[in-house]
């Protein structure tokens, strides 16, 4: 019974944190979304996104969710979709993205306290999660109209 | 490049009042997910279930190039997270490359039950993502086994 009192306290901590951070990070992108420069931010990285098979409105999700961890990125991806402005094979391939590639900082440098090599680590992650996105993006083409 | 979309910019107290309101149905939407599979985690972790399963994978992980033992760590990794992982790990004595090694498949197959409920919670299939989590957490840990095979690092 302890245990299950533990159990939801720790929950209980965990979803109070995820408060904290996730409804400032909405808040923030609902007041940014309309600020020029982020429009143009999203413009320039509109060829890249596409060659991972996403449109522009996965940027920040993407970015978001590979330094500070897949939790805050979801955040803005449920945002996103609730809006209207990722489909299903967008949230897939965000997802999947971020599935095998977040938070690369704090992941990295635990292993690099245990003598890792903190270079190969970030560069193999990083590669694998582009190599199979860009791969499942060429396998599943877009939707045309 | 010019903006084609004329969509009607509100003013930035309207912006921010529905920022707030939007974060906070993001979290609500997300803690249905999070606050159970935490308590499920939580309450697996005393009931032995690491152990078992760790002792079943580790004739496996010598696959891989690694100590049996890494499997409890990468059973702690899978179903906790990687500092439950790393508090196995650091007692074996691993060799640098080995670590690396550790590091790129825990870093990529890590709280598979939390995160994959997080991501079911943006309408994305939770489940075939995990799936595609270990898989490539297996193909990298044979990629580096070769890479040191080959003589190329470690």
């Amino acid at each position: 019974m302890t245990a299950l009192l533990d159990a939801t306290l720790g929950g209980l901590i965990l979803c109070s944190k995820l408060v904290l951070i996730v409804v400032p990070l909405v808040t923030i992108f609902e007041v940014l979304r309309h600020v020029r420069i982020f429009q143009s931010i999203g413009s320039r990285t509109e060829p890249v996104m596409r060659c991972l098979g996403l449109g522009r409105s996965a940027v920040l999700p993407l970015f978001t969710g590979i330094f500070l961890g897949i939790a805050y990125g979801a955040g803005i991806i449920i945002r996103s979709a609730a809006t209207g402005q990722m489909d299903r094979r967008e949230l897939f391939l965000t997802g999947l993205f971020l599935a095998t590639c977040h938070a690369v900082i704090e992941d990295v440098l635990i292993f690099v306290v245990l003598g890792g090599d903190g270079v190969v680590m970030l560069g193999l992650r990083l590669l694998l999660a582009i190599i199979l996105t860009v791969l499942l993006a060429r396998l599943w083409p877009r939707k045309t109209i | 490049m010019e903006i084609t979309e004329k969509e009607q910019v509100p003013p930035v107290f309207e912006r921010l009042r529905t920022g707030m309101v939007d974060g906070w149905w993001t979290v609500f939407r997300m803690l249905k997910f999070v606050l159970p599979l935490y308590i499920i985690v939580d309450l697996s972790k005393s009931s032995g279930l690491i152990d078992s399963l760790g002792s079943w994978c580790a004739p496996f992980m010598g696959l891989f190039g690694l100590p049996g033992e890494t499997a409890f760590a990468f059973i702690a990794a899978a179903l906790i997270n990687l500092y439950a992982a790393i508090a196995v790990l650091a007692p074996l004595d691993l060799t640098p490359w080995q670590v690396t090694q550790c590091g790129v498949m825990m870093g990529i197959a890590h709280n598979l039950v939390l995160e994959g409920g997080v991501l079911s919670s943006t309408g994305a299939r939770g489940g075939i993502l995990t799936l595609c989590r270990i898989l490539l957490a297996v193909i990298a840990g044979w990629l580096m086994m070769g890479l040191q095979w080959l003589g190329v690092a470690g």
